[in-house]
């Protein structure tokens, strides 16, 4: 008996701390735009006439020995801090493969793995947070500096949540690479200082994320149709404001057919102490819209940060 | 009856010297806890993980001074952080270990235990050159005060490892 009682809570021990983990964020170090354009490592696109410019990071990391040493130095040092960062060159290899496996696979009866043009878009690399990475070579004469610039993004609310930058000192002899490794090294503390600090405020008052409603054309007023005397658009933000972390959001643009909000404050865990991100929270208003006024919805996500939720039907 | 009492005045003389040998070191400590010290980043080739940094430390002479300078680089690392240089080598200020103040008065005892003589904290610093200051790195500030500058390594990746597993300040992946 005495046994039995003891494996319980050891199992009730350690489901509470298999469910006390926050969702970890996927970090990925990913060189500028400037940088990808000043080295000549665009590629452009013409949609319509319209030429629209992407950076090419296949085409950087291929050929640029350089980028290839940075994003490794400050994988190998995020590692050591005990996070391991989701490797650019390997994300793009995996996805390639994906996609001509996708392209692939067929039944026994001939069918083909269902894909909307959704799902081809959304498979792309993806990380909650973006190390973008810059750095210039400045020329004085003889001496060769390196100003570097390594800026922490949020994917989903656009916030620049750490930064080290930093010219660093001009030397007559020491090779390119020597200088770069110099910088991060001298800039990663500063940097994981202030995620640190990010992450400090995660835990104190929840993910800030972007939630997005939109109705379908099928519902007749979009989000001004009434339920119980109320319109949609009150309801919503009734339960948002219900939901969030000590009321915090912000609506930043609503209509009868969307409403926008940012800097929403969302726990981190949901009352049965399981980790949540955006979608699982928002499947909460999911389920209230349909349980108290019959309405369905459509659920979308990108990441752990945003959500979005299509009212009206499925 | 003659060696007996040499043999007191002797010990007496001793268990003084040993007193204000001690009260010195004691002065030295305080010194520490009380931030007169002063950390600044200096030129130089740490390996991976490890930073130089000159800690100028005030004391009655030059071999106190010397002394303490390594405790002193420990506590600047973890306590109170450093200023970008001022002299042309363009080295970034860095943060302390322990941002937060409080972390030192909560966690006392370990502390007490890790600064003391001889203690944990040797584990992370080196002298640079021996401990001997530059000749320009000695100052006589009074008649019975000297400020002495001198340069260390300290082993600060290591040094945030020990803190975070014994619990002291937070791991970047905690609560993940």
């Amino acid at each position: 008996m005495k046994k039995f009682l003891f494996i319980c809570l050891a199992l009730v021990c350690l489901s509470v701390n298999a469910f006390s983990q926050a969702k970890k964020p996927i970090i990925m170090v990913v060189p500028s735009d400037l940088w990808c354009n000043q080295n000549g490592y665009m590629q452009e696109i013409d949609e319509n006439g319209d030429i629209s410019k992407f950076p090419d990071y296949k085409k950087a990391l291929q050929e640029n020995a350089d980028l290839l040493l940075v994003i490794s130095k400050i994988n190998e040092l995020m590692a050591e801090r005990g996070f391991p960062l989701k490797n650019l060159e390997s994300a793009l290899k995996s996805l390639e493969i994906t996609e001509a496996e996708t392209s692939l696979y067929t039944s026994h009866n001939g069918s083909m793995i269902k894909e909307s043009p959704i799902d081809r878009l959304k498979r792309s690399a993806k990380a909650d947070i973006w190390m973008q990475l810059t750095w210039t070579i400045n020329t004085v004469g003889p001496k060769r500096s390196i100003t570097y610039n390594l800026q922490g993004l949020d994917a989903y609310t656009g916030l620049q949540i750490a930064g080290a930058s930093g010219t660093g000192a001009p030397s007559f002899s020491a090779e390119l690479p020597v200088l770069l490794e110099e910088a991060v090294l001298q800039h990663m503390d500063n940097f994981n200082y202030q995620l640190q600090n990010y992450f400090n405020g995660l835990f104190e008052n929840g993910r800030e994320v972007s939630i997005m409603i939109r109705a379908w054309d099928s519902l007749e007023y979009g989000l001004e149709s009434e339920f119980d005397g109320m319109e949609l658009t009150e309801i919503i933000e009734n339960w948002i404001s219900d939901n969030t972390v000590g009321g915090r959001y912000n609506l930043t643009d609503a209509t009868e057919n969307f409403m926008s909000f940012e800097q929403v404050m969302i726990p981190l865990f949901n009352e049965k102490e399981r980790a949540i991100d955006a979608r699982a929270w928002l499947r909460g208003l999911q389920k209230h819209l349909r349980d108290q006024y019959g309405v369905d919805s459509k659920l979308a996500t990108r990441g752990l940060g945003f959500a979005q939720l299509i009212v009206g039907e499925k | 009856m003659k060696k007996t009492s040499l043999l007191l005045i002797i010990a007496t003389l001793l268990s003084f010297t040993f007193e204000a040998s001690a009260k010195k070191k004691n002065k030295q400590d305080l010194a520490t806890t009380q931030w007169e010290y002063e950390i600044e980043p200096a030129i130089g080739q740490a390996r991976q993980g490890s930073c130089i940094v000159k800690v100028w430390s005030y004391a009655k002479n030059v071999e106190l001074a010397s002394k303490q300078a390594a405790k002193n680089a420990v506590h600047g690392i973890l306590f109170k952080g450093y200023g970008a240089s001022t002299d042309g080598s363009r080295i970034p200020a860095q943060h302390p270990l322990v941002p937060d103040l409080q972390t030192e008065l909560d966690n006392k005892a370990y502390f007490d235990e890790f600064f003391k003589d001889g203690g944990p904290y040797m584990r992370y610093v080196s002298l640079i050159n021996n401990g001997i200051p530059n000749p320009n790195d000695l100052i006589k500030i009074s008649k019975k005060l000297y400020k002495v500058g001198i340069v260390v390594t300290v082993r600060k990746d290591d040094l945030r490892k020990e803190l975070e597993n014994a619990g002291i300040i937070k791991a970047l992946n905690a609560g993940f």
